[in-house]
Protein backbone atom coordinates (compact mmCIF):
# COMPACT_ATOMS: atom_id res chain seq x y z
CA UNK A 1 0.00 0.00 0.00
CA UNK A 2 1.29 3.19 -0.78
CA UNK A 3 1.26 6.21 1.47
CA UNK A 4 1.85 9.90 0.77
CA UNK A 5 2.18 12.63 3.43
CA UNK A 6 1.55 14.87 0.04
CA UNK A 7 -2.33 15.72 0.93
CA UNK A 8 -1.26 16.05 4.73
CA UNK A 9 1.57 18.56 3.67
CA UNK A 10 -1.23 20.21 1.33
CA UNK A 11 -3.32 21.08 4.52
CA UNK A 12 -0.14 21.96 6.64
CA UNK A 13 0.88 24.61 4.17
CA UNK A 14 -1.32 27.12 5.14
CA UNK A 15 -1.00 26.86 8.44
CA UNK A 16 3.09 26.53 8.38
CA UNK A 17 2.88 29.96 6.80
CA UNK A 18 0.59 31.44 8.90
CA UNK A 19 3.00 30.36 12.12
CA UNK A 20 6.14 31.82 9.70
CA UNK A 21 3.86 35.11 9.44
CA UNK A 22 3.21 35.25 13.32
CA UNK A 23 6.70 35.16 14.15
CA UNK A 24 8.05 37.39 11.67
CA UNK A 25 5.54 39.94 13.11
CA UNK A 26 6.98 39.09 16.83
CA UNK A 27 10.21 39.04 15.68
CA UNK A 28 9.14 42.94 13.93
CA UNK A 29 6.91 44.16 16.58
CA UNK A 30 9.65 42.98 19.57
CA UNK A 31 12.06 44.99 17.74
CA UNK A 32 9.78 48.47 16.76
CA UNK A 33 9.39 48.45 20.32
CA UNK A 34 12.71 48.29 22.12
CA UNK A 35 13.87 50.50 19.45
CA UNK A 36 10.50 53.47 19.29
CA UNK A 37 9.25 52.74 23.13
CA UNK A 38 12.71 52.08 25.05
CA UNK A 39 11.62 51.05 28.61
CA UNK A 40 14.79 51.59 29.72
CA UNK A 41 14.49 55.56 28.19
CA UNK A 42 10.72 56.22 28.36
CA UNK A 43 9.57 59.64 27.18
CA UNK A 44 8.76 61.90 29.86
CA UNK A 45 6.12 64.62 30.19
CA UNK A 46 8.30 67.31 29.70
CA UNK A 47 11.46 67.01 26.97
CA UNK A 48 13.80 67.61 30.23
CA UNK A 49 17.73 67.40 29.08
CA UNK A 50 20.21 66.84 31.17
CA UNK A 51 22.48 67.37 28.70
CA UNK A 52 21.79 71.06 28.27
CA UNK A 53 21.27 71.27 32.31
CA UNK A 54 24.33 69.23 33.34
CA UNK A 55 26.52 69.12 30.34
CA UNK A 56 26.33 72.49 28.61
CA UNK A 57 25.73 74.32 31.64
CA UNK A 58 27.77 72.74 34.23
CA UNK A 59 24.89 72.80 36.78
CA UNK A 60 25.72 70.45 39.69
CA UNK A 61 23.90 67.38 39.98
CA UNK A 62 23.09 67.98 44.07
CA UNK A 63 21.89 71.85 42.84
CA UNK A 64 18.47 69.69 41.40
CA UNK A 65 18.90 66.78 43.72
CA UNK A 66 19.30 68.43 47.08
CA UNK A 67 18.06 65.23 48.73
CA UNK A 68 20.57 63.12 47.72
CA UNK A 69 22.96 64.54 50.27
CA UNK A 70 20.48 64.01 53.21
CA UNK A 71 18.40 61.48 52.37
CA UNK A 72 18.23 57.48 51.09
CA UNK A 73 16.41 59.03 48.09
CA UNK A 74 17.79 62.15 45.61
CA UNK A 75 14.53 63.27 45.42
CA UNK A 76 13.08 64.96 42.20
CA UNK A 77 12.99 68.54 42.03
CA UNK A 78 10.51 70.04 43.19
CA UNK A 79 8.34 72.47 40.31
CA UNK A 80 9.30 75.68 41.76
CA UNK A 81 12.96 74.55 41.70
CA UNK A 82 12.90 74.71 38.44
CA UNK A 83 10.63 77.89 37.80
CA UNK A 84 12.99 79.48 40.09
CA UNK A 85 15.25 79.00 36.44
CA UNK A 86 12.93 79.48 34.22
CA UNK A 87 11.26 82.69 35.43
CA UNK A 88 13.89 84.53 33.82
CA UNK A 89 15.47 81.81 31.62
CA UNK A 90 14.36 80.54 28.00
CA UNK A 91 10.62 81.67 28.86
CA UNK A 92 9.39 80.84 25.62
CA UNK A 93 10.52 77.55 24.46
CA UNK A 94 7.61 75.29 23.93
CA UNK A 95 9.00 72.63 26.79
CA UNK A 96 9.21 75.83 29.43
CA UNK A 97 5.54 77.03 28.25
CA UNK A 98 4.45 72.93 29.31
CA UNK A 99 6.65 73.58 32.72
CA UNK A 100 4.80 77.16 33.33
CA UNK A 101 1.35 75.15 32.68
CA UNK A 102 1.99 72.56 35.49
CA UNK A 103 3.51 75.76 37.42
CA UNK A 104 0.22 77.97 37.01
CA UNK A 105 -2.07 74.80 37.54
CA UNK A 106 -0.31 73.60 40.57
CA UNK A 107 0.61 70.29 39.75
CA UNK A 108 3.51 68.09 40.02
CA UNK A 109 4.46 67.06 36.77
CA UNK A 110 4.10 63.29 36.58
CA UNK A 111 7.81 62.24 35.76
CA UNK A 112 8.46 58.37 35.12
CA UNK A 113 10.86 56.52 37.46
CA UNK A 114 13.97 55.02 35.59
CA UNK A 115 16.08 54.52 37.99
CA UNK A 116 14.73 52.01 40.56
CA UNK A 117 16.10 48.96 42.88
CA UNK A 118 13.89 46.18 44.04
CA UNK A 119 12.25 46.65 47.15
CA UNK A 120 14.30 44.52 48.90
CA UNK A 121 17.31 46.29 48.35
CA UNK A 122 18.69 48.98 51.01
CA UNK A 123 20.51 51.73 48.98
CA UNK A 124 20.78 55.27 51.03
CA UNK A 125 22.38 58.50 48.53
CA UNK A 126 23.40 59.99 51.57
CA UNK A 127 26.38 57.67 52.90
CA UNK A 128 27.31 57.27 49.09
CA UNK A 129 27.54 61.09 48.41
CA UNK A 130 29.28 62.10 51.59
CA UNK A 131 31.33 59.85 50.42
CA UNK A 132 32.23 61.32 47.69
CA UNK A 133 31.13 59.19 45.01
CA UNK A 134 30.80 60.40 42.01
CA UNK A 135 27.02 60.31 40.62
CA UNK A 136 28.35 59.08 36.95
CA UNK A 137 29.91 55.93 39.04
CA UNK A 138 26.51 54.44 39.24
CA UNK A 139 24.09 56.32 36.64
CA UNK A 140 26.54 56.50 33.89
CA UNK A 141 27.12 59.73 32.05
CA UNK A 142 24.12 61.54 32.63
CA UNK A 143 25.77 64.77 31.57
CA UNK A 144 25.37 63.39 27.98
CA UNK A 145 22.06 62.40 28.03
CA UNK A 146 19.33 63.99 26.28
CA UNK A 147 16.85 61.89 27.52
CA UNK A 148 17.83 59.62 30.58
CA UNK A 149 18.40 56.14 29.92
CA UNK A 150 19.10 53.37 32.87
CA UNK A 151 22.67 53.35 32.61
CA UNK A 152 24.82 50.50 34.83
CA UNK A 153 28.77 50.31 35.52
CA UNK A 154 30.20 46.94 34.58
CA UNK A 155 32.59 45.54 36.81
CA UNK A 156 35.53 46.81 35.04
CA UNK A 157 33.87 50.30 35.37
CA UNK A 158 33.00 50.57 32.04
CA UNK A 159 29.37 52.38 31.83
CA UNK A 160 26.59 50.04 30.45
CA UNK A 161 23.73 51.61 28.79
CA UNK A 162 20.03 49.76 28.62
CA UNK A 163 21.34 48.04 32.18
CA UNK A 164 19.72 47.78 35.57
CA UNK A 165 22.03 47.53 38.38
CA UNK A 166 22.96 43.83 39.77
CA UNK A 167 23.79 43.09 43.13
CA UNK A 168 27.92 42.11 41.64
CA UNK A 169 28.00 46.38 41.09
CA UNK A 170 27.59 47.21 44.99
CA UNK A 171 29.96 43.96 45.84
CA UNK A 172 32.82 45.03 43.23
CA UNK A 173 33.17 48.67 44.44
CA UNK A 174 32.23 48.02 48.16
CA UNK A 175 35.77 45.10 47.61
CA UNK A 176 37.52 47.87 45.90
CA UNK A 177 36.81 50.66 48.54
CA UNK A 178 37.43 48.50 51.48
CA UNK A 179 34.21 49.42 53.06
CA UNK A 180 33.55 49.18 56.87
CA UNK A 181 31.09 45.32 56.89
CA UNK A 182 30.78 46.39 52.98
CA UNK A 183 30.15 42.73 52.10
CA UNK A 184 27.90 41.94 54.77
CA UNK A 185 24.30 40.89 53.24
CA UNK A 186 22.56 42.93 55.49
CA UNK A 187 24.04 46.45 55.11
CA UNK A 188 22.27 46.30 51.54
CA UNK A 189 19.36 43.79 51.95
CA UNK A 190 16.17 44.60 54.18
CA UNK B 1 41.94 40.14 47.62
CA UNK B 2 41.87 37.22 46.12
CA UNK B 3 39.16 34.45 46.52
CA UNK B 4 41.32 32.03 48.21
CA UNK B 5 42.77 34.78 51.05
CA UNK B 6 39.36 35.76 51.68
CA UNK B 7 38.36 32.05 52.08
CA UNK B 8 41.40 31.72 54.12
CA UNK B 9 41.24 34.88 56.28
CA UNK B 10 37.47 33.39 57.07
CA UNK B 11 38.56 30.19 58.32
CA UNK B 12 40.80 31.83 60.67
CA UNK B 13 37.81 34.20 62.01
CA UNK B 14 35.35 31.55 61.84
CA UNK B 15 36.79 28.28 62.83
CA UNK B 16 38.04 30.04 66.24
CA UNK B 17 36.00 28.77 69.26
CA UNK B 18 34.56 31.81 70.76
CA UNK B 19 34.68 34.07 67.92
CA UNK B 20 31.87 35.74 68.28
CA UNK B 21 33.57 37.25 71.46
CA UNK B 22 34.57 39.98 69.14
CA UNK B 23 32.06 41.28 67.37
CA UNK B 24 31.68 44.61 66.48
CA UNK B 25 28.70 45.24 68.77
CA UNK B 26 27.23 42.30 70.13
CA UNK B 27 23.32 43.11 70.51
CA UNK B 28 21.86 41.56 73.45
CA UNK B 29 18.11 41.93 75.22
CA UNK B 30 17.69 40.74 78.19
CA UNK B 31 13.79 40.06 79.77
CA UNK B 32 13.00 40.90 83.12
CA UNK B 33 10.20 38.38 83.79
CA UNK B 34 9.09 39.66 86.83
CA UNK B 35 8.19 42.90 85.81
CA UNK B 36 6.43 41.45 82.51
CA UNK B 37 2.70 41.90 83.14
CA UNK B 38 1.91 39.65 79.89
CA UNK B 39 0.21 42.85 78.17
CA UNK B 40 1.24 41.68 74.54
CA UNK B 41 2.17 45.50 73.76
CA UNK B 42 5.15 44.14 72.41
CA UNK B 43 3.78 41.54 70.07
CA UNK B 44 1.77 44.74 68.05
CA UNK B 45 4.38 46.87 68.32
CA UNK B 46 6.39 44.30 66.76
CA UNK B 47 3.99 43.80 63.92
CA UNK B 48 3.33 47.34 63.07
CA UNK B 49 6.81 48.06 62.71
CA UNK B 50 8.41 44.89 60.77
CA UNK B 51 5.05 44.49 58.24
CA UNK B 52 3.80 41.29 59.61
CA UNK B 53 0.78 40.02 58.17
CA UNK B 54 -3.01 39.26 60.16
CA UNK B 55 -3.06 35.69 58.83
CA UNK B 56 -6.07 35.46 60.80
CA UNK B 57 -7.89 32.36 62.78
CA UNK B 58 -8.08 29.28 60.84
CA UNK B 59 -4.46 29.11 59.79
CA UNK B 60 -3.36 30.30 63.51
CA UNK B 61 -5.39 26.88 64.44
CA UNK B 62 -2.95 24.81 61.80
CA UNK B 63 -0.03 26.34 63.60
CA UNK B 64 0.87 28.62 61.40
CA UNK B 65 0.65 32.11 63.02
CA UNK B 66 2.95 35.10 62.10
CA UNK B 67 4.54 37.07 65.14
CA UNK B 68 8.00 37.55 65.75
CA UNK B 69 7.58 38.08 69.50
CA UNK B 70 5.28 35.53 71.49
CA UNK B 71 3.80 35.93 75.40
CA UNK B 72 3.84 32.34 76.35
CA UNK B 73 1.52 31.70 79.25
CA UNK B 74 2.51 29.43 81.77
CA UNK B 75 0.09 28.08 84.17
CA UNK B 76 1.12 26.67 87.67
CA UNK B 77 -0.80 25.13 90.91
CA UNK B 78 -4.23 24.29 90.60
CA UNK B 79 -7.47 26.06 91.52
CA UNK B 80 -8.26 28.38 93.39
CA UNK B 81 -3.74 28.65 93.64
CA UNK B 82 -3.28 28.62 90.25
CA UNK B 83 -0.68 31.12 89.17
CA UNK B 84 -0.13 32.82 85.78
CA UNK B 85 3.35 33.40 84.32
CA UNK B 86 4.14 35.29 81.37
CA UNK B 87 7.42 34.56 78.72
CA UNK B 88 8.29 36.95 76.00
CA UNK B 89 9.83 34.54 73.60
CA UNK B 90 11.83 35.93 69.98
CA UNK B 91 14.86 34.57 68.40
CA UNK B 92 16.87 34.39 70.48
CA UNK B 93 19.97 35.39 68.31
CA UNK B 94 22.20 32.67 69.32
CA UNK B 95 25.60 32.94 69.01
CA UNK B 96 26.34 29.15 68.28
CA UNK B 97 22.73 28.94 66.58
CA UNK B 98 21.54 25.51 65.23
CA UNK B 99 19.48 27.25 62.20
CA UNK B 100 22.41 28.49 60.62
CA UNK B 101 24.19 25.50 59.90
CA UNK B 102 21.34 24.04 58.42
CA UNK B 103 20.32 26.48 55.44
CA UNK B 104 21.56 25.05 52.25
CA UNK B 105 21.56 28.61 50.42
CA UNK B 106 23.22 30.37 53.67
CA UNK B 107 20.22 32.75 54.10
CA UNK B 108 20.36 33.03 57.53
CA UNK B 109 23.70 33.79 58.74
CA UNK B 110 25.34 35.63 61.66
CA UNK B 111 26.54 38.92 61.02
CA UNK B 112 29.72 41.11 62.78
CA UNK B 113 26.98 42.18 64.92
CA UNK B 114 26.37 39.05 66.66
CA UNK B 115 23.28 39.12 65.01
CA UNK B 116 21.29 35.99 63.20
CA UNK B 117 20.16 37.49 60.19
CA UNK B 118 18.03 35.55 57.29
CA UNK B 119 17.97 37.46 53.86
CA UNK B 120 14.47 37.15 52.64
CA UNK B 121 15.15 37.15 48.63
CA UNK B 122 17.63 34.54 49.03
CA UNK B 123 15.44 32.05 51.08
CA UNK B 124 14.13 29.15 49.09
CA UNK B 125 12.19 27.80 51.81
CA UNK B 126 12.95 24.71 53.32
CA UNK B 127 11.46 25.22 56.27
CA UNK B 128 14.18 22.85 58.06
CA UNK B 129 16.05 26.05 60.11
CA UNK B 130 12.52 25.72 61.78
CA UNK B 131 13.15 22.68 62.80
CA UNK B 132 16.57 23.46 63.67
CA UNK B 133 15.41 25.98 65.92
CA UNK B 134 14.97 24.71 69.77
CA UNK B 135 12.84 27.93 70.29
CA UNK B 136 10.14 27.43 67.58
CA UNK B 137 10.47 31.31 66.96
CA UNK B 138 11.11 30.98 63.04
CA UNK B 139 7.51 31.64 60.97
CA UNK B 140 6.93 30.70 58.04
CA UNK B 141 4.97 33.03 55.37
CA UNK B 142 2.14 29.62 53.74
CA UNK B 143 0.76 32.16 51.49
CA UNK B 144 0.97 35.72 50.61
CA UNK B 145 -1.58 37.47 53.03
CA UNK B 146 -1.47 40.89 51.82
CA UNK B 147 -3.29 44.17 53.66
CA UNK B 148 -6.94 45.34 53.21
CA UNK B 149 -6.83 48.27 51.79
CA UNK B 150 -5.62 50.73 52.68
CA UNK B 151 -3.74 49.33 55.28
CA UNK B 152 -0.71 48.87 52.98
CA UNK B 153 -0.33 52.37 53.50
CA UNK B 154 1.35 51.76 56.68
CA UNK B 155 3.87 49.39 55.90
CA UNK B 156 7.21 50.44 57.02
CA UNK B 157 9.50 51.28 53.96
CA UNK B 158 12.81 49.88 55.66
CA UNK B 159 11.59 46.32 55.93
CA UNK B 160 10.78 44.31 53.02
CA UNK B 161 7.08 42.85 52.56
CA UNK B 162 8.01 39.02 52.80
CA UNK B 163 6.45 37.26 49.85
CA UNK B 164 5.02 33.53 50.04
CA UNK B 165 7.36 30.79 50.81
CA UNK B 166 10.02 32.71 53.06
CA UNK B 167 10.72 32.02 56.15
CA UNK B 168 11.16 35.25 58.54
CA UNK B 169 11.68 35.90 62.08
CA UNK B 170 12.55 38.55 65.08
CA UNK B 171 16.08 40.58 63.63
CA UNK B 172 16.30 42.97 66.48
CA UNK B 173 14.89 45.52 64.20
CA UNK B 174 17.95 45.45 62.30
CA UNK B 175 16.73 48.66 60.46
CA UNK B 176 16.65 50.92 63.67
CA UNK B 177 20.21 49.29 63.85
CA UNK B 178 21.16 50.44 60.74
CA UNK B 179 19.57 53.87 61.23
CA UNK B 180 21.25 54.50 64.50
CA UNK B 181 24.82 53.85 62.64
CA UNK B 182 24.11 55.88 60.24
CA UNK B 183 23.30 58.57 61.96
CA UNK B 184 26.65 57.91 64.32
CA UNK B 185 28.42 58.03 61.34
CA UNK B 186 26.58 61.59 60.71
CA UNK B 187 28.47 63.10 63.66
CA UNK B 188 31.93 61.43 62.97
CA UNK B 189 30.89 59.05 65.82
CA UNK B 190 32.62 55.47 65.55
CA UNK B 191 29.96 53.72 67.70
CA UNK B 192 26.18 53.78 68.62
CA UNK B 193 25.70 55.32 71.90
CA UNK B 194 23.52 53.05 74.52
CA UNK B 195 20.13 54.02 74.41
CA UNK B 196 20.49 55.69 71.00
CA UNK B 197 18.80 53.15 69.39
CA UNK B 198 15.34 50.70 70.88
CA UNK B 199 13.66 47.45 69.23
CA UNK B 200 9.84 48.87 68.89
CA UNK B 201 9.40 45.58 71.41
CA UNK B 202 11.86 47.75 73.55
CA UNK B 203 10.60 50.51 73.01
CA UNK B 204 6.83 49.85 73.61
CA UNK B 205 6.99 47.78 76.83
CA UNK B 206 5.08 49.50 79.50
CA UNK B 207 7.08 48.19 82.44
CA UNK B 208 10.28 48.76 80.81
CA UNK B 209 10.49 44.61 81.33
CA UNK B 210 12.81 44.74 78.22
CA UNK B 211 16.21 46.37 78.11
CA UNK B 212 18.29 46.17 74.99
CA UNK B 213 21.55 47.65 73.97
CA UNK B 214 25.10 46.36 73.02
CA UNK B 215 26.73 43.74 75.59
CA UNK B 216 30.29 44.96 74.44
CA UNK B 217 29.94 48.33 76.06
CA UNK B 218 30.44 47.41 79.71
CA UNK B 219 28.63 50.60 81.07
CA UNK B 220 25.29 49.93 79.33
CA UNK B 221 22.01 48.84 80.92
CA UNK B 222 22.17 45.63 79.28
CA UNK B 223 25.60 45.09 80.51
CA UNK B 224 24.37 45.84 83.94
CA UNK B 225 21.03 44.07 83.57
CA UNK B 226 22.49 40.80 82.26
CA UNK B 227 25.17 40.50 84.99
CA UNK B 228 22.01 40.40 87.22
CA UNK B 229 21.98 37.27 89.86
CA UNK B 230 18.25 36.22 88.47
CA UNK B 231 19.99 36.16 84.76
CA UNK B 232 19.45 32.63 82.61
CA UNK B 233 19.22 31.78 79.52
CA UNK B 234 16.43 29.52 78.25
CA UNK B 235 17.52 26.13 77.04
CA UNK B 236 20.78 27.38 77.30
CA UNK B 237 21.90 23.65 78.33
CA UNK B 238 22.23 23.05 74.19
CA UNK B 239 24.79 25.61 74.02
CA UNK B 240 22.77 27.45 72.03
CA UNK B 241 24.85 30.98 73.63
CA UNK B 242 21.61 33.09 72.79
CA UNK B 243 21.56 36.67 73.24
CA UNK B 244 18.21 37.17 75.44
CA UNK B 245 18.76 37.02 78.99
CA UNK B 246 16.34 36.21 81.17
CA UNK B 247 15.80 37.45 84.74
CA UNK B 248 13.71 35.50 86.80
CA UNK B 249 13.59 35.36 90.79
CA UNK B 250 13.61 31.99 91.35
CA UNK B 251 10.75 30.83 93.81
CA UNK B 252 11.81 29.10 97.42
Amino acid sequence: MNVSIVPALKVLRPAAMLVIVVLVGLVLGYWANATFVPGDSPEQPIAFSHKIHAGDNEIPCLYCHTQARRSPSAGVPAVSKCVGCHLEVATEKPQIRLLMGYWENREPIPWIKVHDVPDFVHFTHKRHVLANIECQTCHGPVETMDRIRVTSRAVDGSAQAGQPWKMGLCLSCHRENEVENGTDCWTCHK
Amino acid sequence: MSLFSRFLDGWRKYRKPGYYEKFDYHWTMTVDLDKCTGCEACMMACQAENNIPVVGEDEVARGRELQWIRVERYWEGEYPNARLRFMPMMCQHCDAAPCETVCPVSATYHNQDGLNTQIYNRCIGTRSCAVYCPYEVRYFNYYDHGWDSPLEQQLNPDVTVRGKGVMEKCTFCIQRIRQAKDLAKDDDRRRVQDGEMQPACVQTCPTKALVFGDRNDPESQVSLSMDDPRSYRVLDELNTDSSVFYLKKVDA
